[in-house]
C-alpha cells in the first residue's frame, strides 16, 4: 500500500475496522456472558449417567448437587441444607432446602432424590461413574417431601462424599426412555443455571436462572466453547473469543514474563487430585517384578523432580505416594521416592541382577533384565516420561522397550493383566478410600492392575472404609501408605499442574484441585471487574468432615 | 427386466449380511475393551461396578451371541445404543447424515465441474499444453494423501490467506439453516475430498468424450447443420452414459475419503462419527456406519445397473448384464 492509498483511505479503512471489531463483540449486557474453553465435550447432560469431567461441569451449573464441596474440598450443603448420621453410622438423614424448584417450576422433593439414587443402581442406566458409592445402600426412603433417610449395610465412611451428585427432575424421566429422553441433551435442573442450547461439535450455551434460591448469579450467560486443541484455546483467548482457557506449560513458560499478557490476563494455577504411576505386574507372570526390591529399584531410577522441573518447567508435583494428597506427607513415604540410581544398583544387585559384562544389560539365571512398558499413545504426559525413564534405566542396565496404544487396547490389556509395566494415570476422590481398587486384592481384575496382594492391607482398607472419619481411620491409612512405600506395587509419579488464564474483565475466580467450577461457589463469584452485586450466598459447611481433596482435575 | 431388478435388490440382502457378519467379527477382534468407551481414565471404578456394566451391555457373551442378538435387533429397525454416550444410533445417524450429504453432493459437483470441461478439452486437443498441464496437475492432486492435502488447503487459504475458515461449520450450522453461513465452511473440505477423484474423473470423462465424439462423427453432424443446443441434444444422450457410470466408481472413494476430510475439518459427519466409533470401539455405532455406507454403495451400483439400459436402446431386453460385459 502506498502511502498516498494510505492518507487518502486511511481513515475509511480505521472506520471500517472499528465498525467491524465493534460487531465481533456486541456490547455486553450487565453481569456479562462468560465462554469457558472446554477441551473434552460431555458425553450426556443426563445427570446420572454423564460422570465424565466435562459433563460434570455443565450439571454441576444447570442442577445443583445434594451435597458439594467448596475451595478447600470439605463437603457443604446445597440440595440438602444439613445431615445427620444415625445408628452408629449406618443411616444417613439429609434435610432437603425449603422452595427449590426445577427450571420448569415443579418443585423438588425427596421423590426426586430418590428416583436419581433409583436411577444409579439400575444397570441399565449404565451409571458407570456414579455406582460405586451407592453399592453399600440398603434402602433409601423419603418419609416426607423434605427428608430423606439412607440406610447402609454397615458403616460407609465414604457415604456423604457419594451424595455429591446432581438430582434429576423425577416428573420428566419417569416415563422415558432413560438413556434417549430429550432432557440428556436439553437438561432441567434446579441449579444456577438454565440450559438454553447444546450446539454439538461446538458448544452448550446457559442463561441465568434468576429464580435460583441460592440468589441471582453475576453471570448472564455462561457458555462451554469445546475447543479439543489447547493451541486453538490459546487463539480465542488472545483474540477475546473465550474469556477463559487452560495454558499448556510450554505456552505458560513463554508468557509468565510477559507483562502485556499478565495485564489483560490473570494466571490461576491447581493441582488436581490426578497423578501418574506406573503399576509394576507383580503376579510372578513376569521374572522381575513379582520381587518388592526390584519394584523399589526401578522406583528409585526415575529422576520425578527432574523431569517436573526440565519438561514440565516447574509446573506439577512429584508425587510419593498414591496417598500424597490425601493424607499428610509422611517420611517414609517421602523417602521410598527420591532419585538414588546408586541405591537402585545396590538393589538390583542384591535380588540377583547383575551386570556381566560393563555396559551390558543386567541378567540373572540367564535372563536379561528387558521389559515392556505400555503407554497411552494419546497423552503427551505418557510418551514424554516413557521416553525419560527409559534412558534412566538404561544407565542402571535395564532395557525398557516402550509400547503405545489407544486408550481401549490399553485398558484391556491393563485389565487382562497381559503386561509387565504400565503407565497410567488416576484420579482419586478426596478421601482416601478412592485407592481401594489399586490395592485390595478383591479388585485385582479390575483397577488392581499391579495385582498387588496383602493380606493386611486389605483388612485396612476394609476397616477404613467402616469406620467414621476420625484420627483412627487416618491410621489406617497411614498404615497402607507406609506398607506400600516398601512394597511399592505402584510407582507414583507426579500430579501435573493445570495452568488457566482468564480475561481479566472478570474478577473473583477461585481455584480449586477441581478448578474454577468444581467447587462452590465456582461459577458463582465470577463477576465483571467493577460489578458490585450482592454476592451469592454459600451456606457454611455443617460438618466436620475431613478437608483434604476432592476428586478429578476438572475446570 | 423386472427380473433383474428384483434379482439385484435380493442379491444386496445376502451381500448386506455378510458384510454385517464380518465387520462384526473384525470389530470384536480389534485389540481393544469396548467398555473404555464409556469410561474416564484414571475414575475410581469397582470391578463388581464394572462386571454389571459388561453384563448389562452383553459384553461377557460369545462374539457369535453378541452377532445374533445385534442381527436380531437390526432386522426389526433397532440399531442399539452408542457404548460412548448411550444415545441411540438412529438418532445419532440422522443428525451426522445430511452433513456428509452435503459434503459429498458439493465434492461430487466440484468433481464434474473440472472433470467435464477438461475431460473435453483433453480428447478435443489431447496435444495442447492446457491438456497436458492440466492431465499431470490432476494426477499429482490425486496421489496426495488426504491428510496432507488437508493441512495444505488449511495452511494456505485459512492460515496465510486468511480467505476461508480452517475448519468447522460455523455458526450456521444449526441444522442445515443458514446455507450462507455455511458456504465458506464448505469449500476447504470439499476441494479436499474432490482433489482426490479428479485425475480419475478427467481421465475417465476424456475416454468416454473421445469415444462418443470422434471427430468425424462431429464433422458430420456440423455438415447436417447442428450447432449449440442442437449438437448438445445429439450427442447429449451418448455423453450421458460413462458419466452415470463414473458415478459408481465415485460414491465408495467419496465415502471412504469423507472419514479423513471430516476429522481433517471438524465436520460433523458420518466419517469423522466412524472415527470416533472405531477408536472408542463403539461397536453398535461402527456396524450402523458400516452398513450404511455399505448400503449406499450397493445403492449406487444398482441405481446405475437401472440408468444403464434406460439410456441406452442398446442395452435393453438382455438386461444390464450386457452393461457388465462391456466392461
Amino acid at each position: 500500500m502506498s502511502g498516498r492509498f494510505l492518507r487518502a483511505f486511511g481513515p475509511v479503512l480505521l472506520l471500517g475496522a472499528a465498525l467491524l471489531a465493534g460487531c465481533r463483540r456486541p456490547a455486553e449486557a450487565p453481569g456479562g456472558r462468560f465462554v469457558y474453553s472446554l477441551q473434552a465435550e460431555p458425553t450426556t447432560l443426563n445427570f446420572v449417567a454423564g460422570s465424565d469431567l466435562s459433563s460434570v461441569l455443565v450439571e454441576r451449573l444447570v442442577s445443583d448437587f445434594l451435597v458439594d464441596h467448596d475451595s478447600s474440598l470439605a463437603v457443604v450443603p446445597r440440595l440438602a441444607e444439613s445431615w445427620d448420621f444415625s445408628d452408629a453410622g449406618r443411616t444417613l438423614t439429609f434435610h432437603l432446602r425449603e422452595g427449590v424448584r426445577f427450571h420448569d417450576g415443579v418443585p423438588l422433593t425427596s421423590a426426586d432424590v430418590v428416583f436419581t439414587y433409583e436411577r444409579i443402581i439400575d444397570p441399565k442406566s449404565k451409571a458407570l461413574g456414579r455406582l460405586d458409592g451407592f453399592l453399600p445402600v440398603e434402602h433409601v426412603a423419603a418419609p416426607d417431601p423434605r427428608t430423606v433417610v439412607v440406610t447402609y449395610r454397615e458403616p460407609y465412611a465414604p457415604a456423604l462424599r457419594a451424595w455429591e451428585v446432581p438430582i434429576l427432575p423425577a416428573h420428566r424421566y419417569r416415563d422415558a426412555d432413560f438413556e434417549a429422553a430429550p432432557e440428556n441433551r436439553a437438561p432441567v435442573g434446579a441449579g444456577p443455571f438454565r440450559f438454553v442450547a447444546w450446539d454439538a461439535g461446538r458448544r452448550i450455551v446457559l442463561r441465568r436462572n434468576d429464580d435460583y434460591w441460592g440468589g441471582r448469579p453475576s453471570l448472564d450467560e455462561f457458555v462451554f466453547q469445546f475447543q479439543p486443541s489447547l493451541d486453538t484455546a490459546l487463539m480465542s483467548l488472545l483474540s477475546g473469543d473465550v474469556d477463559y482457557a487452560k495454558l499448556t506449560p510450554a505456552a505458560y513458560a513463554t508468557r509468565r514474563e510477559d507483562r502485556a499478557f499478565l495485564s489483560r490476563y490473570r494466571v490461576l494455577t491447581f493441582t488436581p487430585l490426578f497423578f501418574y504411576y506406573i503399576a509394576w505386574r507383580g503376579d510372578g507372570s513376569n521374572p522381575f517384578f513379582a520381587d518388592p526390591a526390584v519394584r523399589r529399584a526401578l522406583g528409585l531410577a526415575l529422576d520425578r523432580q527432574g523431569y517436573v522441573r526440565s519438561v514440565l518447567h516447574g509446573l506439577g508435583a512429584p508425587i510419593s505416594s498414591p496417598f500424597a494428597q490425601l493424607l499428610p506427607a509422611a517420611e517414609t513415604t517421602m523417602a521410598a521416592a527420591r532419585f538414588d540410581p546408586d541405591e537402585a544398583a545396590r538393589l538390583l544387585n542384591a535380588a540377583g541382577w547383575k551386570v556381566e559384562r560393563r555396559g551390558g544389560l543386567r541378567t540373572r539365571g540367564g535372563r536379561p533384565f528387558q521389559f515392556t512398558l505400555l503407554v497411552f499413545a494419546g497423552s503427551e504426559d505418557h510418551v514424554q516420561f516413557a521416553q525419560v525413564a527409559q534412558d534412566a534405566l538404561a544407565r542402571l542396565g535395564v532395557e525398557m522397550r516402550v509400547e503405545r496404544l489407544d486408550w481401549p487396547a490399553l485398558y484391556a490389556r491393563l485389565k487382562s493383566g497381559a503386561f509387565e509395566a504400565a503407565l497410567s494415570g488416576f484420579n482419586p476422590t478426596p478421601d482416601p478410600d478412592s485407592l481401594y481398587g489399586m490395592l485390595h486384592s478383591s479388585q485385582v481384575g479390575g483397577q488392581n492392575y499391579a495385582a498387588y496382594r496383602d493380606p493386611e492391607v486389605d483388612r485396612w482398607l476394609d476397616a477404613g472404609r467402616r469406620t467414621p472419619d476420625s484420627p483412627a481411620r487416618l491410621a489406617l491409612y497411614r498404615r497402607v501408605e507406609e506398607r506400600t512405600a516398601t512394597t511399592q506395587p505402584y510407582a507414583c509419579l507426579f500430579a501435573p499442574t493445570v495452568i488457566g488464564a482468564i480475561n481479566a474483565r472478570f474478577e473473583r475466580a477461585q481455584t480449586s484441585p477441581q478448578g474454577i467450577l468444581g467447587h462452590v461457589p465456582g461459577a458463582l463469584s465470577i463477576r465483571l471487574a467493577g460489578d458490585a452485586g450482592v454476592p451469592p450466598t454459600v451456606a457454611p459447611g455443617r460438618t466436620g468432615e475431613g478437608s483434604r481433596g476432592a476428586g478429578a482435575g476438572g475446570g | 427386466m423386472t427380473g433383474f431388478v428384483a434379482r439385484r435388490v435380493l442379491l444386496a440382502g445376502p451381500t448386506l449380511l455378510g458384510i454385517s457378519l464380518v465387520a462384526f467379527l473384525v470389530l470384536s477382534v480389534l485389540p481393544g475393551d469396548p467398555i473404555a468407551a464409556r469410561i474416564d481414565a484414571g475414575a475410581p471404578l469397582s470391578a463388581d461396578a464394572e462386571a454389571r456394566l459388561r453384563s448389562e451391555l452383553r459384553l461377557d457373551r460369545p462374539v457369535l451371541v453378541r452377532y445374533a442378538a445385534w442381527l436380531q435387533a437390526a432386522a426389526q429397525g433397532d440399531l442399539g445404543h452408542s457404548l460412548h454416550d448411550g444415545r441411540p444410533v438412529a438418532g445419532i445417524l440422522r443428525e451426522a447424515a445430511p452433513w456428509t450429504l452435503l459434503l459429498n453432493l458439493a465434492a461430487l459437483g466440484a468433481i464434474y465441474g473440472v472433470a467435464l470441461p477438461l475431460g473435453l478439452l483433453q480428447a478435443r486437443r489431447p496435444r495442447s499444453t492446457w491438456a497436458r498441464l492440466s492431465e499431470g496437475g490432476l494426477i499429482l492432486a490425486s496421489v496426495i494423501p488426504s491428510f496432507i492435502a488437508a493441512l495444505l488447503l488449511q495452511g494456505l487459504f485459512a492460515l496465510r490467506l486468511e480467505w476461508l475458515p480452517l475448519a468447522g461449520t460455523g455458526e450456521a450450522g444449526q441444522g442445515l439453516a443458514g446455507p450462507a453461513g455455511l458456504l465458506p465452511h464448505l469449500v476447504l473440505p470439499a476441494l479436499c475430498l474432490a482433489l482426490a477423484g479428479w485425475g480419475f474423473a478427467t481421465r475417465y470423462a476424456r475416454g468416454a468424450f473421445a469415444e462418443a465424439l470422434p471427430a468425424a462423427s462431429l464433422a458430420a453432424a456440423r455438415a447436417r447443420g447442428l450447432r449449440g443446443p442442437g449438437l448438445l441434444k445429439h450427442f447429449g444422450l451418448l455423453l450421458a452414459l460413462p458419466l452415470v457410470w463414473l458415478l459408481g466408481g465415485i460414491v465408495p472413494s467419496l465415502l471412504s475419503g469423507s472419514v479423513i476430510v471430516e476429522e481433517a475439518f471438524d465436520w460433523p459427519g458420518l466419517g469423522r462419527l466412524m472415527v470416533h466409533a472405531v477408536l472408542g470401539r463403539d461397536t453398535p455405532l461402527a456396524m450402523a456406519l458400516l452398513l450404511l455406507s455399505a448400503a449406499a454403495v450397493l445403492a449406487a451400483q444398482l441405481l446405475i445397473d437401472l440408468l444403464y439400459p434406460a439410456l441406452d436402446p442398446r442395452l435393453r431386453g438382455t438386461g444390464a448384464e450386457a452393461a457388465h460385459a462391456r466392461d
